[in-house]
């Protein structure tokens, strides 16, 4: 269960994905699932690297709770955005979690070895899908103890 | 001492003459008794020399009468020789006279009245009386004897002669078995001298045998003797002085002679003969031990051609016995070939004879007693002997080598004939590597011709892999070149005349030869086989790079499609979802059959790339329980299974090769198309697997379902065919193709038995796993 | 029967707890969630280690999909397992969960810079227990894609 300081909390999720329809129906899932969740968006990697190294400090980019990563993303591809989060001493604590349309297993693997907390694979149909998101926010947002918000 | 003989006086007439008184004339009646009836001549005569008195003897020896002798000097009758005597011998007394012993023979010669002369032996005795001392002499007339003594020195001179130079040695022995006569060569044999052995007894040097035939026979009589022909050799053994001893042979013949019928004996001393005869006894024995002993029957043959000789196999061979052949001509059991050699050699010399080397095999044909014939190979060799040259023939019975030879020409012609139809090249090798036998396609093959190549070192037309392998191997022995397997194909280089190579495949195996170990090596050219081989690499390569493709293809396809086709599904299912019942009818018609279109091409994406993975994320087929994967597919199915209330058996299943995965979905296929298909009531399937005779097992999913109309057989397993419409039953229609793909996958076709409302038996094989599990 | 994850397969979770009673809550909350689970314990970390490196008489133990690790084990902690999985280029990409009494945030932020997949914090009633097994269940044995064990690590 969380700790006193996390609850009560919005909890911020960095969404790092290009497909506008996907983000839409994301945003509608999690929505669907926890209206207390800001949904950060960033279109590409190198989009999520600007929103990451900002620090936290700009209130538009809040060092987020957890991130939801896919890994076919135009410029720089999701791997590479995760071995950069996962090598940053301050990042590298946030569950990032590869949300993508691939489940083949080079990709799962490679993603783990990467140390992404879990994989997730987008399922083709909708209610699926918000279920899968539901099930994001119910172990995520809510089960989960997630790592302390480090002080600037 | 004197001789009491009696008184004889004087007689009275002439001067000196004595006269008789009557005492005397008593005496002297008696004394003209004797001698008158003395077979001699007797003779008295006085110291004048005169004769005083004589007999009748006298009378007809000399021819004279009493009256004209008497008062006659003696030396009108013994010229010489008595008279002399007389006086000089003075006559000195009796006792001197006797002590002389003039009794004793003396000869002379006498002379008759007609003047002829005659040899006389005279025996004076003094006689006594009134007058003085007469001598009284017999006279023996010894011409006879003369005669016979001459001729008796005549013939023994003669004799003599012959005895000392008769090269053996001669003893004569009388009837008391003493040696009287002996010539040089006795002398010689016994190691004794001549005197030493005169009077000596024969049984001296010849201890036996002899001297008892002496005495035995008894010499009766010349002619008795001559008849029972004592003079044959007679063997015997002969001392030497020196004390040893040697054999000899004696030839005994009767001799008449004065002292009685003598034995002459030819003694030879035979050691040399003996030695000789033992020698060849043993000669002989060893001779004919080895006649009898050999292998090959041997024949001895004259110069006339007869078989004077032969051994036991002989007989054997020909099948005559010894005594049918000895003396035969040889031409009767072999009629040509043999005596003709004989006569046209001519044995002229026993070098000749060699230097002819007529003891080389001769291939003849021998006739046997009944009649058959037979081939022989005879060896000749000369043999002096005592009836001239021999000729020895060793004859072998060659009629199994004959056969031998037949057959093996016969298998020669076969073998060759194998050779040169085998279609490909035979090259036979000896253990120096050189070729010595090759076939047409050999010549063909590596464009040489036959000739070329015989004698070639192997090593030219194929330069490595196979020259090594004849002195590596060593081609020990048979046992072990055949355990070594050097009859598997062996793959090389070869070379042809011209200088190009060409790939081969050798298969060696070893060839026993009179040469010693040969290889035949069979060479096939490969070069068609290498292109095929490297032809179909290159078709695998591009079959797996098409795969490959393939996979990529339905990977991308499906993956790519699935992204644009979530976005429709997704939206318009919350299109339905947000706005059903806020637009009209219509709107909610559209967006009804827009969302199940892009579900039902979800779907079929889906089922494209679960087709497409069968064979790209395929893995190994490995000992798999298939009962297991079935269980794995019905707790798949378990919610089908309990919808429907169906009832899954099955029996006992095997252990085969599969890829689990692949099974577990195969099972699932076909079991819950079993399931699906069916009209009413509770579905029942059972899953069966048997090995018919084969390494693989046939699996079968019988259900009580629909059934499938046959013409449909083939049309089920295509990509998305289906035979129900949508509302009828769901599914894409891949189900049975992925079936078909996996089973094809794991080596197996995949089949149906079905009849329309009698339910459906799919069948597929799989094989046997390699375990034991 | 074997039990299954979406994929098919057995699931293998490995819980390194020395406590028994938590042990036996937690295998009695995974069977009411997920009955196909496998669930291995280990008492201690060492014992963790050797089930992970299949050593001695762990030889045949399965690789587990999920490994919910206490923090606080004897002898060898879990900090140290968590530290000795996440550093065996073998075993990192095995999902890690900290599922320990804790709520420290130095054990937390600890955990996660130790590379933990994810802290959970023991809750003290047991239907919140029961709940947050469910919650795992749900989440990483049906709807994460786990990594397949790969010959070539």
């Amino acid at each position: 269960m969380k700790t006193k300081a996390q609850t009560g909390r919005a909890k911020e999720v960095l969404l790092i994905e290009d497909s506008p329809g996907d983000v839409r129906l994301t945003r509608e899932a999690f929505r669907d699932a926890d209206a207390s969740i800001h949904l950060h968006v960033a279109a590409d990697g190198v989009e999520a690297m600007a929103y990451l190294k900002s620090d936290g400090n700009q209130p538009e980019s809040p060092r987020p709770d957890l991130i939801l990563l896919d890994l076919n993303l135009p410029r720089m591809d999701g791997r590479e955005v995760l071995a950069y989060i996962k090598a940053d001493a301050v990042l590298k604590t946030i569950p990032t979690i590869i949300l993508t349309t691939s489940d083949a297993e080079p990709d799962i693997a490679k993603s783990y070895q990467l140390q992404a907390n879990c994989y997730l694979s987008k399922p083709g149909q909708l209610d699926a899908f918000e279920v899968l998101m539901k099930s994001v926010t119910e172990f995520w947002l809510k089960a989960a103890t997630l790592p302390p918000r480090l002080k600037a | 001492m004197k001789t009491k003989s009696p008184t004889i006086r004087k007689p009275r007439f002439a001067s000196g003459s004595a006269v008789l008184t009557a005492e005397s004339e008593e005496s002297g009646a008696k004394y003209r008794g004797l001698l008158e009836a003395a077979p001699d001549a007797m003779v008295v005569v006085n110291q004048l020399g005169e004769i005083v008195l004589l007999n009748v003897q006298a009378e007809k020896q000399f021819g004279y009468h009493r009256d004209e002798l008497l008062g006659q000097k003696v030396t009108n009758i013994i010229p010489v020789g008595f008279a002399e005597r007389l006086i000089a011998d003075d006559l000195r007394s009796a006792a001197d006279a006797l002590a002389q012993q003039i009794g004793t023979g003396i000869e002379l010669t006498a002379l008759r009245k007609d003047g002829s002369e005659f040899p006389i032996e005279i025996m004076l005795s003094p006689l006594e009386n009134a007058d003085g001392i007469l001598v009284t002499a017999a006279i023996r007339d010894i011409s006879v004897r003369r005669e016979a003594e001459k001729h008796l020195a005549r013939m023994e001179g003669r004799y003599r002669g012959l005895l000392e130079a008769a090269p053996d040695a001669m003893v004569v022995v009388n009837t008391r078995g003493e040696i009287v006569l002996l010539n040089v060569q006795a002398e010689k044999q016994f190691g004794y001298s001549r005197d030493e052995l005169i009077g000596q007894q024969v049984k001296n040097i010849i201890p036996e045998g002899f001297a008892e035939r002496l005495i035995a026979d008894d010499l009766r009589s010349a002619e008795d003797a001559l008849a029972q022909k004592i003079g044959t050799g007679i063997e015997l053994t002969a001392r030497r002085k020196d004390g040893s001893e040697f054999p000899i042979e004696i030839m005994l013949s009767p001799l008449e002679s004065a002292e009685g019928i003598l034995v002459t004996a030819a003694i030879r001393d035979i050691s040399v003969r003996r030695e000789a005869e033992k020698h060849l006894a043993r000669m002989e024995g060893r001779y004919r031990g080895l006649l009898e002993a050999a292998p090959d029957a041997m024949v001895v043959v004259n110069t006339g051609g007869e078989i004077v000789l032969l051994n036991v196999q002989a007989e054997k061979q020909f099948g005559y016995s010894r005594d049918e052949l000895i003396g035969q001509q040889v031409k009767n059991i072999i009629p040509e070939g043999f005596a003709e050699r004989l006569i046209a050699d001519d044995l002229r010399s026993a070098e000749d004879a060699l230097a002819q080397q007529i003891g080389t095999g001769i291939e003849l044909t021998a006739l046997r007693k009944d009649g058959s014939e037979f081939p022989i190979e005879i060896m000749l060799s000369p043999l002096e002997s005592a009836e001239g040259i021999l000729v020895t023939a060793a004859i072998r019975d060659i009629s199994v080598r004959k056969a031998s030879e037949r057959h093996l020409a016969r298998m020669e012609g076969r073998y060759r004939g194998l050779l040169e139809a085998a279609p490909d090249a035979m090259v036979v090798v000896n253990p120096t590597g050189e070729i010595v036998l090759l076939n047409a396609q050999a010549e063909s093959q590596f464009g040489y011709s036959r000739d070329e190549l015989i004698g070639q070192k192997v090593t030219n037309i194929i330069p490595e892999g196979f020259a090594e392998r004849l002195v590596a191997d060593a081609l020990r022995s048979d046992e072990d070149a055949l355990a070594q397997q050097i009859g598997t194909g062996i793959e090389l280089t070869a070379l042809r005349k011209n200088g190009t190579e060409f790939p081969i495949e050798l298969m060696l195996s070893p060839l026993e030869s009179a040469e010693g170990i040969l290889v035949t090596a069979a060479i096939r050219d490969i070069t068609a086989r290498r292109l095929a081989e490297a032809h179909l690499l290159e078709k695998v390569d591009e079959l797996n790079r098409s795969n490959v493709e393939l996979g990529q293809f339905a990977y991308i396809a499906s993956h790519d499609l699935q992204e644009p086709l979530r976005m429709v599904a997704s939206y318009t299912q919350l299109l339905a979802r947000r706005y059903r019942g806020k637009l009209d009818s219509d709107a909610d018609e559209f967006i009804a059959f827009a969302v199940d279109g892009a579900a039902r091409m979800q779907r079929l994406i889906q089922d494209l790339l679960a087709y497409s993975r069968v064979g790209t994320k395929g893995q190994e087929l490995i000992d798999t329980s298939s009962e297991e994967a079935l269980g794995q597919a019905l707790i798949n199915l378990r919610g089908s299974i309990e919808a429907s209330g169906a009832l899954v058996t099955h029996d006992p299943l095997p252990a085969v090769l599969a890829d689990e995965m692949q099974l577990i979905q195969l099972f699932q296929n076909l079991v819950g198309n079993a399931i699906k298909y069916q009209s009413s009531g509770v579905p029942l399937v059972h899953v069966s697997a048997a090995k018919n005779g084969g390494a693989k097992w046939t699996f079968k999913i019988k259900d009580n379902g629909l059934g499938i109309d046959p013409q449909y057989f083939e049309r089920i397993f295509g990509m998305f065919q289906r035979l129900h419409k949508r509302e009828e039953f769901a599914g894409t229609g891949i189900g049975l193709a992925i079936c078909k793909k996996i089973v094809e996958r794991h080596g197996g076709n995949i089949s149906v038995e079905s009849e329309p409302g009698h339910g459906s038996t799919f069948s597929f094989a799989l094989a046997e796993s390699l375990e034991k599990t | 029967m074997k039990m299954i994850d979406k994929n098919g397969m057995p699931t293998e979770v490995l819980l390194v707890e020395d406590s028994p009673g938590d042990v036996r809550l937690t295998q009695e909350a995974f069977r009411d969630a997920n009955a196909g689970v496998h669930l291995h314990i280990a008492t201690g970390g060492v014992e963790a280690m050797t089930f992970l490196k299949r050593e001695g008489n762990r030889a045949n133990a399965p690789r587990p999909d999920l490994i919910l690790l206490d923090l606080n084990l004897p002898k060898m902690d879990g900090r140290e397992v968590l530290a000795h999985i996440k550093g065996n280029p073998a075993l990192n990409t095995i999902p890690t969960i900290i599922l320990t009494t804790s709520d420290a945030e130095a054990d937390i932020a600890k955990s996660y810079l130790l590379k933990a997949n994810c802290y959970l914090t023991k809750p003290v009633e047991l239907d919140t227990f029961e709940t947050l097994v469910k919650s795992i269940n749900d989440f990483w044995l049906m709807k994460v894609r786990l990594p397949q064990e790969t010959p070539n690590a």
